[in-house]
């Protein structure tokens, strides 16, 4: 499976980059996917984490205008990949009623 | 024995002390790190949804961002790896191997060269704990009477978790007036003083010593009397001083009951001079709070969640939907809305704002239209239309506003604004009431000129405290002495008040000051018109005004202004506030 895996590279541009509320919004969106997502910081040259854990993603230390890596493999890893690329391309969607299941 | 600390939440609370720490005795263990990671998660769950009920949306994400964390894959399979050798005969073994993957994890994030992202460590460390605890079953000491906490720092989920009523007060060897464990007392409604240097050792030596004095028995805790005005923690007090201690907790009762009584009522001093009470707000959702509290309207309603953590800026529907909301459910009552107050501290993608130095002094609030006014403008249009929209008058207001050319560019974004509007044929308010913050030292000395040209003004006492004493608001190094009641601030205000006389327009205060209650009689004596704060303060606020008389307040002022410290002028208030309520003295 491994040669069958999607990759794809996408800037960070939300002000806080991967902290706190934009990274939790990231972890929830890809731990929806069946997929094993990779996600690495290639402005400074990180290991890869799994984007389902939310310490991974923030020690990534991804600030604004840091561009990743998202490696995806798995039944729905172009959907997975997509979503998450546009999910971080769009911001990452701070305005608290796009963020799924904080509502409550 | 008197400690001093900062004053961080009102109130008066006398009662045994008690220490952060594990239980001795413990429950049943849970030695299975997944199940136990899983209820830690359940409980932070709860507890964000019961902060989110008292109108704590930052610490409700902090509780949220935990819950995740307590489950996260990396942390669990870490913790597996290192428990794998350890048989569930010993739950101590897995829960200090736990909270060893936490502390691992925590360090790999304070590491991290970013501020934001290294403060999560803490919160990491916390998560820790508590699955550890967990584990273990073991359990925080839940006082086993009403108590005031003392430790180091209270992690604030713990302060939100203490069952409702056990917690008679908050006393902090660390923290400040604006950490979690002191924004959570003061929405919970108990006193807090943070900031008492030498506390946890004072307390240690405390309960030595009273250990070693009696032999029988178990060991007693510590009595204690917290002053959340004063900022006072008071160990073993003397029969005199507890005697003036529940005196005055006496008095707060009966005025908290005589408070809420009021509710619905205007704000007014006791020979009637009205004083309207209003809120401020950090988004439309705030709105019943605020309404329930009894604001008589918005005095600030701060816009920046439309604009910060995106890529993109809000677009001019967005903010109507949001400005109209807020207009609506204060159904005529006035909205003070405040223009976006963003500088190169937030850095918004789509301003491209070069980092700065000193971001307070720098390009921020309406200083970014001397690049560009599309944001602002585009804010200006939103605010006109949601008038019409909601069918209400809107007040808005500039924030960082130091010259008068800044007041003379601002009514030309107003009148534009308008004009393109009525160029596209878009409904809009007939008419904004535009005013000014006033929280820059120039701004307050040049008031008379500024009054000419704007509707009101709106005090910013935190920013005008720190540009006045030149002391950043943001370190807590400098928390104890930038105080707001300081002379200097004081005589700024005074200035801002006079200049706004010539002129006849209202000049409201909308910073931390105007809901403390020595701040805000202070405030009306120098003659201020409108106090603007968290809902959560209204009552005291309106309870303390009702029973002074304008004359009061004045001589007050007027004592104040001649003050040398910000003590002496907290010592006057006081005395002035501390009389008994509608009784005179005997």
């Amino acid at each position: 499976m491994g040669e069958m895996s999607t990759a794809i590279e996408v800037d960070v541009r939300n002000p806080s980059g991967l902290h706190a509320r934009p990274a939790a919004v990231f972890v929830k969106a890809a731990s929806g996917f069946r997929a094993d997502v990779r996600v690495a910081n290639v402005t400074t040259g990180s290991a890869e984490v799994s984007a389902k854990s939310i310490l991974g993603v923030l020690g990534l230390g991804v600030s604004a205008g840091h561009r990743i890596s998202l490696r995806v493999e798995g039944d729905d890893e172009d959907d997975a990949a997509r979503t998450l690329a546009d999910l971080v391309a769009g911001g990452l969607g701070e305005a608290p009623a796009a963020v799924p299941g904080d509502d409550a | 024995m008197e400690l001093r600390g900062l004053p961080a939440a009102p109130g008066v609370a006398i009662g045994p002390a008690w220490r952060y720490r594990h239980a001795a005795g413990r429950g049943i263990p849970l030695p299975d790190v997944r199940a136990a990671a899983d209820r830690a998660s359940e409980e932070l769950l709860a507890l964000a949804d019961r902060v989110r009920a008292i109108g704590r949306h930052d610490e409700a994400a902090i509780f949220d961002a935990q819950a995740m964390m307590a489950v996260d894959p990396m942390l669990l399979d870490e913790a597996a790896a290192r428990v794998a050798a350890i048989g569930p005969a010993d739950p101590d073994a897995l829960a200090a191997a736990v909270e060893a993957v936490a502390r691992a994890a925590a360090e790999r994030l304070a590491s991290l060269p970013d501020e934001i992202l290294a403060a999560r460590a803490a919160d990491v460390r916390d998560v820790g704990s508590r699955i550890a605890r967990i584990v273990a079953g073991r359990e925080i000491a839940l006082p086993d009477r009403p108590s005031i906490a003392i430790a180091d720092d209270l992690p604030p989920s713990v302060t939100a978790e203490l069952p409702p009523g056990s917690l008679l007060g908050v006393a902090l060897e660390g923290g400040s007036p604006v950490s979690h464990a002191a924004i959570l007392a003061r929405g919970l409604g108990i006193p807090a003083v943070v900031a008492i240097h030498g506390l946890v050792a004072a307390l240690d030596a405390a309960e030595a010593a009273a250990e070693a004095a009696g032999e029988d028995g178990p060991p007693q805790p510590l009595l204690l009397g917290l002053d959340g005005e004063a900022g006072t923690l008071s160990v073993s007090p003397s029969r005199d001083a507890l005697a003036r201690l529940e005196a005055r907790r006496e008095q707060r009762r009966h005025a908290g009951a005589a408070a809420r009584e009021l509710r619905g009522r205007p704000g007014m001093t006791a020979d009637g001079q009205a004083v309207p009470l209003l809120a401020n707000i950090g988004r439309p959702e705030d709105a019943p709070r605020a309404l329930d509290a009894g604001a008589e309207g918005v005095g600030l309603f701060r816009t920046e969640f439309l604009f910060i953590g995106r890529s993109d800026a809000p677009s001019e529907d967005e903010q109507v939907a949001a400005y109209a909301a807020a207009l609506r459910a204060f159904g005529g009552r006035p909205v003070v809305i405040r223009l976006a107050d963003i500088g190169g501290d937030k850095a918004l993608p789509y301003l491209h704002l070069p980092p700065e130095d000193n971001p307070f002094l720098g390009v921020r609030g309406l200083r970014l239209c001397y690049e560009d006014r599309g944001l602002i403008r585009t804010q200006v249009r939103a605010i006109a239309r949601a008038g019409a929209e909601a069918d209400a008058v809107p007040h808005l207001m500039a924030p960082m506003v130091s010259t008068h050319e800044d007041v003379v560019m601002l009514r030309e974004i107003v009148a534009d604004a308008l004009a393109s509007l009525d160029a596209e044929g878009v409904a809009r308010a007939a008419r904004l009431v535009v005013g000014i913050m006033v929280e820059v030292p120039s701004a307050a000395l040049c008031a008379a000129e500024l009054a000419t040209d704007v509707d009101f003004f709106s005090i910013g006492s935190n920013d005008l405290t720190q540009y006045v004493l030149a002391m950043d608001r943001t370190n807590a190094r400098l928390a104890a002495v930038a105080d707001a009641l300081h002379p200097a601030v004081l005589r700024a205000i005074r200035a801002t008040v006079d200049g706004a006389d010539g002129r006849g327009i209202p000049v409201a205060v909308c910073g931390e000051l105007a809901g403390d209650p020595l701040g805000a009689a202070v405030l009306v004596g120098l003659g201020v018109d409108e106090l603007s704060m968290d809902a959560g303060a209204l009552d005291e606020v309106r309870m303390l005004l009702s029973r002074v008389t304008t004359a009061e307040l004045r001589d007050l002022a007027a004592t104040a202004l001649r003050a040398r410290t910000a003590a002496e002028v907290r010592a006057a208030a006081s005395a002035l506030l501390a009389r008994p309520a509608g009784v005179p003295a005997d």
